[in-house]
């Protein structure tokens, strides 16, 4: 057993169903994030946790312990809210020690602990404010302290960076990661935004219509998508759709503009020959030349280069093979070397292509 | 309870569940039982026994004849006083009240703006016996402005012009229904952005144009709401009334107070009658109102 | 595009006539109260606080005061008792509750003071049930007529302050029920409940119509002593009347003030709860 297990949880709301059978273990320290479109689950996921839902099924064991029907206000979880949740009726200093008073914790450890507190979270001299006299990102850096004021054993974040602006959520991401590496404690964070999931994660939850869709690391969620809804809503991908004439030798045809793409085998008996299938390919993964320039990639063809947009450290280039786009990542140091309406030379490997069935396609849900 | 933005779509799911679901369906309306029972006690069941009351003759049987009563001498009178009254009312305050509205919104100062608001906030509760005893010293037959009229222009208000007649009765109502013309048409004029002004000119319409196109239409939820609303306070007024003229002018109100003075109970079936239809009445201007008033939040935005 | 240089001419005879209007009768009310004598011309002819004084030397002044004053308190301790729980319980725990209670609490706007007597006498007062004439009936009369100036601050408020999340930070924190009310809810609803207690005071300290149809004489009311006199002894009359329109309008001034408080601490835009007070205001001292 970890240490937070999430094990078969269902929950449903009358009719809809909005949680399904989500498994998940969580070690002591981790950083977990619930990624996913609005309306997948994580949010109920997350409150189940918190014990503002009850699951309808399944149980939820925190150190060993059985806390799936144990009311919110005993679970020793901070949480964080989207909207901050600060009480207006507190000054920043009282909201942070509030839990502490409950904790009946002496008058001089209070102000120890607030103290630090606001120190850790960058605030020191905002305690005696109210809460419509702070920005946004102050605001959610108080509801931080808060929540971790009583030494929570698990930290549970919902979308806490939504309401804030771009800059301030960059920073304020990091912020948190750091604080939360620092204390060490177990934490679950919800967020629709894939680039903040997979900044500052241990491990990244994908789901999708109350499912969940892939567990794994940043970087196994990225490069190694299990499914296609996880491959495209994680970062950009090309998508080819075919058909799969040769699975030993993985080689899956276009339909149009006839060309053979070699991916790698397929030996495991999901796909077979005459499947109607995807090939997912990342734009970083495709490598531009020169025509006539010897590449080594079993994959080569040639396209025209679209446009070229500057999106800061990486130029993406669209280009166009028969009517079919793809897109491909470049540094920007080499963005010189290619010209609009030039005809230039794209290869991928093998190991590049990620075969999919063409049934479980993604639709209009992000 | 659930959040919206959590529902997935609408997937079948097996009905174990229901059980559970229902005793918790039970549980959340316990709690609003004392005050829905209040409720009841209060105000569904006296009405309910109105409307079987004015179906039931003094036999017990069930009877039309309170009704067409109603069509005729003094209960037709007071209805028709009554809703000529309110009407006119509702239109003088609605229109008085948007000019002064529009006037007191141009105000250049927002701390004058602020003490027009609360002006109005305060005389919109001087109503009542307090307000028609105020008028009968301005205007009674020995009023302040009566003696002045009389003895700086010649002018003998009354009796042409008597606070205890009709149009005494108009003035004095039309006293309570303009500040809340004016509260309730502050916003809305707020509401007409500028820059919807500034497009209009910019397209060549001039300052007519802009308001008949324009300004009177966006603004016409808050008139409307304010016709209603200002229709059924008219409607159900009792105590400014009875103070000037006790029972002596026909008015539903003030006949729905006759019947229900002194201990025996004078025609009981006519009584219920009219309360019905004075609750028919009100209840169709408020809905309207509510439903005005909505639009008009919305437009707000 | 407006007219940068206003015509100083209308829009100044506008709210000329309109204060002089609103002013003169209040004004005049005031002035009829300390005056000697007032019936032979403009300017009364003397000065005095007799009026005052014969008013307080009658002991029925007292009762009727008192009167009006516990059936206001009553009224509005019976309505925050019932009526705040219910409107946080719905607003809470039973959001499908919603339309009905909007609904309910717009309901009493169509119900004047003389149908609401007439039904319940109908209803009550009929033997084994003679209920409907202690003054009991009447504060249950008063919470229901003043239902929607106390529901609707209240929701209001909650909604301001959006009341379930912070309930839930509450909780996540280790709150108990009671801490969570008491330290949590209470206090940032309270502007609401404060503006709808004393506009619902306001208006039950002038009612007459209901006061008079259901207690009468049983259980006199200061606005039913007030129009006693003004059949009686105008002068005496002012000065009740003077009193009654000092405490409407000071009850006026402390809401205002206390929506604006409410509103500076949430820092909500919510210019609508003020004039929701105020629209309909006053219920049936009409």
């Amino acid at each position: 057993m970890s240490y937070l297990d999430l094990i078969h949880l269902d929950k449903a709301f009358d009719e809809a169903i909005a949680v399904r059978d989500f498994n998940l273990q969580v070690e002591q320290g981790e950083f977990v994030s619930l990624l996913g479109p609005s309306g997948c689950g994580k949010t109920t996921t997350l409150r189940m946790v918190a014990g503002f839902e009850t699951p309808d099924t399944g149980s939820i064991f925190l150190s060993g312990k059985d806390i799936t029907s144990m009311p919110p206000n005993r679970r020793g979880m901070g949480m964080v809210f989207q909207s901050y949740a600060l009480f207006p009726n507190m000054t920043a200093w009282n909201n942070v020690a509030f839990g502490l008073r409950i904790a009946r914790l002496s008058t001089s450890e209070i102000k120890t602990r607030v103290t630090e507190l606001l120190d850790l979270v960058g605030l020191s001299d905002v305690g005696h404010k109210y809460s419509n006299e702070l920005s946004g990102g102050q605001q959610q850096r108080v509801a931080l302290a808060r929540a971790l004021a009583n030494e929570p054993k698990v930290l549970l974040l919902d979308e806490p960076l939504s309401a804030l602006d771009a800059v301030v959520r960059v920073s304020l991401r990091h912020e948190i990661r750091r604080i939360q590496t620092a204390l060490g404690i177990t934490t679950i964070y919800v967020t629709h935004d894939q680039e903040e999931a997979l900044s500052i994660s241990d491990r990244v939850v994908v789901m999708r219509r109350a499912v969940i869709e892939q567990i794994g690391t940043p970087e196994e969620i990225y490069v190694q998508p299990d499914t296609h809804f996880v491959a495209t809503f994680v970062g950009t991908i090309n998508q080819f759709p075919g058909i799969l004439v040769d699975a030993p030798r993985g080689l899956v045809t276009n339909i149009s503009p006839n060309w053979t793409i070699s991916a790698q085998p397929i030996t495991d008996g999901k796909l077979k020959n005459g499947d109607a299938v995807t090939v997912l390919i990342r734009p970083d993964e495709i490598h531009l030349s020169h025509i006539e320039t010897v590449v080594n990639e079993e994959n080569s063809l040639t396209a025209v280069v679209k446009s070229i947009t500057l999106l800061g450290a990486v130029t993406r280039l669209n280009l166009d093979l028969d009517g079919h786009p793809i897109i491909v990542d470049i540094k920007t140091v080499d963005r010189g070397r290619f010209f609009l309406d030039e005809h230039v030379q794209f290869s991928f490997t093998r190991e590049a292509c990620s075969v999919m069935s063409d049934i479980d396609t993604v639709s209009n849900d992000i | 309870m659930c959040r919206d933005d959590e529902l997935s779509e609408v997937q079948i799911k097996p009905g174990s569940r229901d059980m559970s679901r229902k005793k918790t369906l039970l549980f959340n309306w316990i709690p609003l039982l004392p005050f829905l029972i209040l409720c009841l006690a209060i105000m569904i069941l006296p009405l309910f026994f109105m409307l079987q009351g004015s179906f039931t003759g003094s036999d017990g049987e069930f009877t039309l004849e309170h009704y067409s009563k109603m069509g005729a001498s003094i209960y037709a009178l007071s209805f028709k006083n009554s809703i000529l009254l309110s009407g006119l009312t509702a239109i003088l305050g609605v229109i008085i009240g948007l000019i002064v509205g529009y006037f007191i919104f141009q105000l250049i100062s927002k701390r004058s703006k602020e003490m027009m608001t609360a002006l109005c906030d305060v005389t919109s509760n001087f109503s009542g016996a307090p307000l028609a005893f105020a008028f009968i010293i301005v205007l009674g037959s020995n009023g302040v402005l009566t003696l002045a009229a009389q003895k700086y222009l010649a002018w003998e208000i009354y009796p042409t012009f008597s606070i205890y007649s009709f149009w005494g009765l108009v003035l004095v109502y039309t006293y309570f229904q303009l500040p809340l013309m004016v509260l309730l048409i502050i916003p809305a004029i707020a509401g007409l952005k500028r820059e919807w002004r500034e497009a209009a000119y910019g397209m060549g319409a001039n300052s007519h144009q802009y308001w008949r196109y324009v300004g009177i239409p966006v603004l016409t939820p808050a008139i409307l709401s304010g016709l209603l609303l200002l229709f059924a306070n008219s409607f159900g007024a009792y105590a400014t009334a009875y103070t000037l003229t006790e029972f002596r002018y026909p008015l539903v109100t003030l006949q729905l107070g006759f019947l229900l003075t002194g201990e025996v109970f004078r025609d009981p079936g006519a009584g219920d009658a009219m309360g019905i239809l004075t609750l028919i009445l009100m209840g169709i201007s408020i809905l309207f109102y509510q439903l005005a008033a909505r639009r008009g939040r919305k437009w707000q935005q | 595009m407006a007219a940068v240089k206003k015509n100083s001419f209308i829009p100044g005879l506008v709210i000329g006539s309109f204060l002089f209007y609103m002013l003169i009768p209040i004004l005049a009310t005031y002035v009829f109260s300390i005056a000697n004598r007032w019936d032979r011309s403009i300017l009364p002819e003397g000065l005095t606080l007799e009026w005052y004084k014969v008013a307080f030397a009658d002991p029925w002044f007292f009762i009727v005061f008192k009167h009006s004053l516990i059936l206001s308190i009553t009224t509005v301790f019976a309505s925050v008792i019932i009526i705040v729980p219910t409107a946080y319980w719905v607003h809470l725990r039973n959001p499908k509750a919603r339309p009905l209670f909007d609904l309910i609490s717009t309901i009493p706007f169509a119900i004047p003071g003389v149908v609401l007597s007439l039904g319940l006498i109908r209803l009550y007062a009929r033997p084994p049930l003679m209920l409907a004439r202690t003054p009991a009936m009447l504060v249950a009369a008063y919470v229901i007529f003043t239902m929607p100036f106390m529901y609707r601050p209240v929701v209001n408020s909650l909604e301001a302050v959006n009341i379930r999340v912070l309930t839930e930070a509450a909780q996540s924190l280790g709150s108990s029920w009671l801490r969570t009310i008491t330290q949590v809810i209470l206090p940032n609803i309270l502007p609401g409940i404060l503006s709808g207690g004393l506009l619902v005071f306001a208006i039950i300290f002038g009612e007459f119509t209901i006061a008079t149809f259901l207690v009468g004489a049983r259980y006199k009311t200061f606005p039913m002593q007030l129009v006693y006199y003004t059949r009686r002894d105008g002068r005496i009359a002012s000065a009740y009347s003077v009193i009654s329109f000092t405490i409407a309008w000071v009850s006026s001034l402390i809401i205002i003030w206390v929506v604006a408080w409410g509103a500076k601490r949430t820092s909500a835009r919510n210019s609508q709860s003020t004039k929701d007070l105020t629209t309909a205001s006053t219920g049936d001292q009409r």
